[in-house]
């Protein structure tokens, strides 16, 4: 948990310079958008990884002078704030990176106290609920994409768009901002937004008679390579993660779901309504099967994928006992991380594993090739929620401050990409794209990204009854039919208002 | 009613008057040490009797996701009906009397039989006692982290030793199998709470006269005679307590479960409490917690009426 304490709180009702400051302000912003507002700072259409290389480091930015626009540079303010940042298992660059982020912010708005708290991903929405329950939210929330709709819709999130902090709505992804709105109210800012890839080891491919180069194009190829790894070399195959209750899980399996043509609900179609449960539809039973073969017939994957969430594959992947995982770009930076601190014979394993480490797109599935559309976003808790009132000025501050082009990407460093499109013209993002390696592939899957399920049910559909659905499979204790129709009942119910 | 019942009855009604009168008397002449436990009497209330008449009134409650919880629907007795006919509520309860049960006698014996060997004199007895204190000193979230990769079912240490040993051919599947799951939770509890047992017994040792226990061994009592006649006599009250103290642990335990399998696979280690937590947090059904709560506060004071009846049952013979 990283907490940060500001200057002393001092009072925060405003001086008439200041109002006076704070109008001009708004002025200038209001001006600024009526200009800004309609336009995109980037060419969706044209998206593509030379397209992204050709627009980075063609634009330079001012946070502070942005910023100041908004809210003066000399407010003095309260801030509480939760975020799943970096972790132990995070790379080295991230946890720098956010040092740098908590440097520069009390610098620029020094006289903003401010108490961050870095909650554990599978902790954050457990805390959230009960910190709500007890109106002792805190005033700004950072949150996975999955989550916030449920929130919102109970009334605890604050209307809040781009424009608020002065950065127009077109320059953010408009998957990002569908995840942003219920009932048409916009009630968050995007401030990452990512899709993964798949990582092979080339050198256990060629050692199991594979080509090296070339990873499986479909998911039935991911299964006969498993397959394949494991019976030539003893080892596991592909990284299967099922753990309940984590979003690790569906990260990786509404993927080989959604390539079957299954879903949770239909929210894999050009116009979702969310009315048609497909979990137990052919698709969604083909991917199941696919994950059944693997567990339990071939015993191609980790047995321990049952508790297993990306963290635990980490460690046979850098020693060479993983053949493939779905996961970020910063999966790179990490196994770099975790081969500099090995030592002896495991050194020498885990150079190797780098050195043949590779990128490519999702496996397709009959029906196309799909990636979850990940990432996080900026929430107000209403008034009444928060732990010692609201403090909006210092909440707008902090917002213009982090969704900024320079720290949404900054920010995003190795495990995303910023959630303000006009990071991508940055200097920033042309260091990124010349020091991390693979990241042009991630980039590149973003067009294949699905959201989850915009309802206030997601969060249970996502990290329980999916889950559940492959536990039931993969233990055996359902059938796949069963289990796929076990869970279609449940998310059936469950919409419906029942358990 | 006749004359005789009526005699009959007043008695006790006097009898209750004054013990009122008296009762309330001493109420009145005592109320300046009332004041002194005012305040602890109000912090007891606010955390302890307001949470559980909350969690009751919840009982009678659904909470959709949509909703916030001032918004909760009314719906009776429901949660109670969808609760007791739900199979995963027979199958939760069966681990939980599983997980309880062996848990607390497993780890009473083992109590026992290091308190035995530690009331002893040997050389390294002290340093014994120091190392068996280990596991009950050692928080029980590092302490699962710890056996959770000492179980692991693909590089974990107990299965590594096992194919080396060539006891099995290859790791033994401790935790993510529906079968050897709970067991392996098991034995974890025992590992982390046997030392409580044994410290308790140990005390309990401490008040058995040696007079006795020489008396028996003159009179030509052999090891599990005088263990049986008069050391375990003397252990009855401190093991009644122990049992009790272990059993209400048990019930509630929390942090192995969830942090070593979060409950699974597929609902195979998933007790109670576990049961509970996943369902108010992990699928906010507030209203279905809190009536699985209710039902564990019921049988958790039947569980303990029954024990105090048991325990006080020579009071009241001697009385």
């Amino acid at each position: 948990m990283t907490k940060l304490q500001g200057r002393g709180m001092r009072s925060a009702a405003p001086t008439r310079r200041r109002l006076i400051g704070r109008a001009v302000a708004t002025v200038t912003v209001a001006s600024l958008l009526s200009s800004t507002v309609y336009a995109q700072s980037v060419d969706l259409s044209q998206w593509s990884p030379e397209y992204v290389r050709s627009i980075a480091g063609t634009e330079e930015v001012d946070t502070a002078e942005h910023c100041a626009s908004v809210v003066p540079l000399d407010y003095e303010g309260r801030l509480t704030y939760w975020w799943t940042g970096p972790n132990e298992a995070s790379p080295q660059i991230e946890r720098d990176i956010n040092e740098q982020f908590w440097a520069a912010w009390e610098e620029t708005y020094p006289n903003i106290e401010t108490d961050a708290q870095n909650i554990d991903y599978n902790q954050l929405l457990d805390k959230l609920r009960t910190a709500l329950l007890g109106n002792a939210g805190p005033m700004v929330l950072r949150l996975q994409i999955l989550g916030g709709v449920e929130f919102a819709s109970k009334g605890y999130f604050q209307e809040l768009k781009p424009e608020d902090v002065g950065y127009p709505t077109a320059d953010f992804w408009p998957g990002a901002m569908k995840s942003v709105t219920w009932e048409g109210t916009t009630y968050g800012i995007p401030t990452n937004n990512e899709t993964m890839a798949f990582i092979w080891n080339a050198d256990i491919f060629e050692r199991a008679g594979l080509d090296p180069e070339t990873p499986p194009a479909t998911w039935e190829d991911v299964v006969a390579y498993s397959k394949q790894i494991h019976d030539e070399l003893g080892i596991a195959g592909y990284g299967l993660v099922a753990r309940q209750n984590a979003g690790n899980t569906p990260f990786r399996f509404m993927p080989q779901l959604w390539a079957f043509g299954g879903g949770a609900l239909d929210e894999s179609t050009d116009s979702p309504t969310y009315e048609t449960v497909m979990l137990n539809n052919e698709g969604a039973k083909a991917a199941l099967q696919a994950s059944y073969d693997m567990y339990v017939r071939d015993k191609s994957v980790p047995a321990s994928a049952l508790t297993n969430t990306q963290n635990e594959n980490q460690a046979p992947f850098i020693a060479g006992q993983l053949a493939m995982m779905i996961a970020h770009p910063a999966e790179y930076a990490k196994m770099v991380d975790l081969a500099g601190q090995a030592t002896g014979a495991d050194k020498e394993v885990a150079d190797t594993v780098v050195a043949n480490m590779r990128y490519g797109l999702i496996p397709e599935g009959p029906e196309r090739r799909a990636v979850v559309f990940g990432g996080s976003n900026m929430h107000f808790i209403e008034d009444e929620y928060v732990d010692g009132g609201f403090d909006e000025m210092a909440a707008k501050a902090f917002a213009c401050f982090w969704n900024s082009p320079e720290w949404s990407t900054k920010l995003a460093w190795t495990g995303s990409n910023p959630g303000n499109l006009r990071g991508f013209k940055t200097e920033w993002m042309k260091e990124r794209l010349d020091t991390i390696k693979f990241l042009d592939v991630t980039t590149s899957m973003l067009p294949n990204g699905v959201p989850f399920p915009v309802v206030p049910e997601a969060t249970e559909i996502m990290n329980i009854i999916v889950p559940d659905m492959l536990q039931n499979a993969l233990t055996e204790r359902m059938t796949v039919e069963e289990a796929a129709d076990d869970a279609a009942a449940k998310v059936e119910s469950l919409m419906g208002g029942g358990l | 009613m006749s004359i005789a019942t009526q005699q009959a009855a007043s008695p006790p009604a006097t009898g209750t008057v004054q013990k009122r009168s008296g009762f309330l008397s001493r109420i009145v002449a005592h109320r300046t040490d009332y004041l002194y436990v005012l305040p602890a009497l109000i912090v007891m209330l606010v955390v302890i009797a307001y949470p559980i008449y909350y969690t009751i009134e919840l009982s009678f409650f659904r909470t959709p996701p949509n909703l916030q919880m001032r918004d909760k629907v009314w719906t009776g007795i429901d949660n109670y009906v969808r609760v007791l006919s739900s199979p995963v509520f027979h199958e939760v309860t069966i681990q939980t009397i599983i997980w309880t049960l062996a848990s607390t006698v497993i780890s009473f014996l083992l109590g026992l039989g290091a308190a035995l060997s530690l009331h002893r004199e040997f050389v390294g007895r002290g340093l014994m006692r120091a190392l068996l204190l280990i596991p009950y000193v050692i928080s029980a979230v590092a302490a699962s982290y710890v056996w959770k990769w000492l179980y692991h079912s693909d590089f974990g240490v107990i299965g590594a030793i096992s194919v080396q040993l060539g006891i099995t051919a290859e790791p033994i599947n401790f935790l993510d199998n529906r079968q050897t799951v709970l067991a392996s939770l098991i034995v974890v509890n025992i590992w982390k709470e046997f030392s409580f047992a044994m410290v308790m017994l140990m005390a309990g040792l401490q008040t058995v006269p040696d007079q006795l226990l020489r008396a028996a061994q003159v009179d030509g009592a052999n090891t599990w005679n005088r263990f049986w006649h008069v050391t375990f006599p003397h252990l009855k009250g401190v093991s009644m307590v122990t049992v009790l103290l272990l059993m209400v642990a048990n019930f509630n335990s929390f942090i192995i479960p969830f942090v070593m399998t979060g409950g699974g696979p597929a609902d195979a280690s998933h007790i109670w409490i576990t049961h509970i937590y996943q369902l108010a947090f992990g699928r906010q059904q507030w209203g279905v917690a809190s009536a699985y709560a209710v039902i564990l506060f019921i049988v958790m004071m039947f569980l303990g009426y029954f024990y105090v009846k048991a325990l006080t049952r020579g009071d009241e013979a001697r009385a």
